[in-house]
């Protein structure tokens, strides 16, 4: 009777008093993943929990780079993954794992897979949720949206805002959230930021009286510099006097710009495009995003993909069965002409789908301050003739290029009908260039201030 | 309460004397003797390998010592024959067992305790940080409660239980013990995972003696970590860990009631 009270009364103390706080401070198993589903082998699973989590993981480490050194990438992922499920705190294997994943996957052309991108997210935000307490995956996983994914800035900024409220964060990257409040068209919030953190930087240089640390005056410096840029910028684009409600027919931003776009496909070969058209604005910085996808590719927006829906978790294989294909295209001479060759990677472009589509696509806002100068934050400052050709439902409050264009296994494969025919899909606008075109280097124009045009 | 106490003492003087414990401290010791070079082959900070090192070498050398030490203790006894020259003085069954079990206890917390030494001195001496080696001590103390829970399962089985078997039996049972509970817990925080299986993850976790509430290095690798209520925590687990090696030392006092030597 005395054994079967004590019986009942370690399983009531170890299942309300021990259990929950053990699984809540001491667990390997983090809320919301199942260690199950962590493909550990029974050997790795062992290990993690034996006590020598660190140690091996350390080690296994150390390994990974020497793959990285001979470029034998698909050996590093389950390392990765391994080391970070055993010793969670290890921030640099999160950092460079996360950002292997983005960016080291790519085909003949060095063109990203971006199907990992949501094991890269989704490893960045893992790596924050271990660990809270220090700024820097909060920072490298708004890098990655900031500069791999580019035109998701809301996440982006979302991330530095996170990383900006730890205490440990260094100066210039404090900086950059200013820098990405302009990116994603918060121009108030970003010049707001600016003058506050030139304030800290005042301050900070004036109570370092023995004036020994050069670089807080440097940051000082850059501050206003870029204070000050940012000012003559929202003037000349109009900004202060819209806002006064004041006219708004002299900038450069307005009346807005023709882009001119037009685009033409051909399937010169199997999975080898030609891609030809026409873009009225200048070479540098005006790369326009040209994606090849499945039409029915899961999360897909316009000229992008949600990878924010999609990095639910880690996951070293990615969709094997569909096919993303991304690149920018290179104008000059107000052209641009690009052979796409996919042939040589089929894992990467499996082609598996019937229907696909090709998108073009121009964001204004991860356009560089000369372009901007034109096409506003927010793309007030471009149009096209051709207004199918415009979007503003692509992205929340903007104007964007988008246009897509629908094609086929068939035609991508040059089978069926297409064995003998050549495949062109092209925008309705497009006029083929004419045979005795001679190209000339490019003729740069200058924004002017307002009025100089 | 004297039969208990010259049980206890006479099997602390046994224990010290086996050569096989000795072997394994020896070889404990020497591992953590080495264990400040481990830490080059690592990327990961010099000191957090070395924690993690130290403790998981003090957990398992203390494990392997605990199961070694109680699966022969009473078959041996029953095989020399020295239990008859016991039992035919006025020394209950039960006292023997417990005086056994507490000598074990006993033992073991001497062992532990110059491994915990040796680490100490480790921090201080060759990283110059007394405070991190004496900071290892919660978790040892921890180690303690947790081995005199093996210890209790152990000698709970040898009444039964042939020691081989034994060995392997209380060996499993820590692994489960310890390595199953982050299954469990693993069920319980998947949103995914059948009820059926939290259903007999619950039932299996109520049964089964849970070593894994004393494995609390992590704090200890990595300080950033925060924890919520450690006092309450540790207050629970030593609770619960006493409960359970009542348990163990009940049913292991009724069979060996029953058993005729």
């Amino acid at each position: 009777m005395g054994a079967a009270a004590l019986f009942v009364g370690q399983a009531v103390i170890g299942n309300v008093g021990v259990f929950p706080l053990w699984s809540k401070n001491y667990s390997p198993v983090r809320e919301g993943k199942s260690l199950v589903s962590a493909s550990l082998s029974a050997d790795q699973m062992l290990f993690a929990l034996a006590g020598f989590r660190e140690l091996i993981a350390g080690i296994l480490w150390v390994r990974a780079d020497s793959f990285f050194e001979t470029g034998n990438y698909d050996a590093i992922l389950p390392i990765i993954r391994l080391v970070t499920m055993l010793d969670p705190h290890q921030i640099d294997v999160f950092a460079t794992g996360m950002w292997h994943i983005g960016y080291n996957f790519t085909d003949e052309d060095q063109r990203s897979d971006r199907r990992y991108l949501p094991s890269a997210v989704a490893l960045g935000t893992e790596g924050a949720e271990e660990n809270p307490e220090t700024y820097e995956m909060f920072f490298e996983t708004s890098w990655l949206w900031y500069h791999k994914i580019e035109d998701n800035y809301p996440a982006a900024v979302k991330w530095m805002e996170l990383a900006h409220q730890k205490q440990d964060i260094l100066p210039a990257r404090r900086n950059l959230l200013a820098r990405l409040y302009e990116r994603n068209g918060q121009v108030d919030k970003s010049i707001e930021l600016w003058f506050k953190l030139s304030d800290e930087a005042e301050k900070t240089l004036k109570a370092d009286t023995e004036k020994r640390n050069y670089s807080l005056r440097t940051n000082r410096d850059t501050i206003e510099g870029n204070l000050d840029t940012l000012l003559v910028r929202m003037s000349q684009r109009g900004f202060f006097n819209q806002k006064a409600g004041g006219s708004y027919t002299d900038y450069d931003t307005n009346p807005p710009f023709d882009v001119g776009f037009s685009a033409k496909v051909t399937v010169v070969d199997e999975k080898v495009l030609k891609i030809q058209g026409t873009w009225n604005v200048l070479s540098i910085g005006s790369r326009i995003r040209c994606v090849l996808r499945d039409a029915d590719y899961p999360d897909a927006i316009k000229g992008s993909v949600d990878w924010e829906a999609q990095a639910k978790s880690v996951n070293l294989d990615p969709p094997r069965d569909r096919t993303y294909m991304q690149e920018g295209l290179f104008v000059r001479n107000q052209r641009f002409e690009k052979k796409i060759d996919m042939s040589r990677d089929p894992t990467m472009y499996p082609m598996v789908g019937k229907n696909y589509v090709i998108e073009f696509y121009y964001n204004p806002r991860s356009a560089p301050a000369h372009i901007q100068d034109k096409f506003g934050w927010n793309g007030e400052g471009m149009t096209d003739k051709n207004l199918s050709n415009m979007s503003t439902d692509a992205r929340p409050g903007m104007k964007v290029l988008y246009a897509s264009l629908p094609i086929t296994k068939e035609q991508l494969l040059l089978r069926g009908e297409w064995t003998d025919k050549v495949p062109v899909v092209k925008t309705a606008n497009y006029a083929e260039t004419d045979k005795n075109y001679v190209e000339t280097p490019d003729k740069i124009d200058i924004p002017g201030l307002p009025g100089k045009k | 309460m004297r039969p208990v106490i010259a049980i206890a003492k006479a099997t602390v003087g046994e224990a010290i004397r086996r050569r096989v414990l000795l072997i394994i401290l020896f070889i404990a010791i020497l591992l953590l003797a080495v264990a400040p070079l481990l830490g080059v082959l690592s990327a990961r900070q010099e000191q957090t390998v070395l924690t993690g090192f130290v403790l998981g070498i003090v957990q398992l050398s203390s494990a392997v010592i605990a199961i070694t030490l109680t699966v022969y203790m009473l078959p041996n006894e029953v095989e020399r024959r020295t239990i008859y020259t016991i039992l035919s003085k006025p020394v209950q069954r039960w006292q023997f067992l417990i005086g056994k079990y507490l000598g074990a206890v006993a033992a073991l917390a001497i062992m532990m305790g110059l491994m915990a030494v040796v680490s100490v001195l480790e921090f201080g001496l060759f990283q110059q940080d007394w405070a991190k080696g004496i900071s290892l001590l919660q978790a040892y103390g921890m180690f303690f409660i947790q081995m005199s829970l093996l210890a209790s399962v152990a000698i709970c089985l040898s009444t039964f239980v042939a020691p081989l078997v034994n060995f392997f039996l209380t060996g499993g049972i820590y692994l489960i013990g310890t390595l199953g509970y982050a299954f469990f817990d693993s069920f319980n925080k998947n949103p995914n995972a059948p009820v059926l299986g939290k259903g007999m993850a619950f039932i299996v976790s109520s049964i089964l003696p849970n070593f894994a509430s004393y494995n609390v290095q992590n704090p200890l690798i990595n300080p950033e970590t925060t924890i919520q209520n450690p006092t309450m925590y540790a207050v629970n687990a030593v609770l619960y860990g006493l409960f359970y090696i009542m348990i163990m030392l009940i049913i292991g006092m009724l069979m060996f009631d029953r058993k005729e030597v």
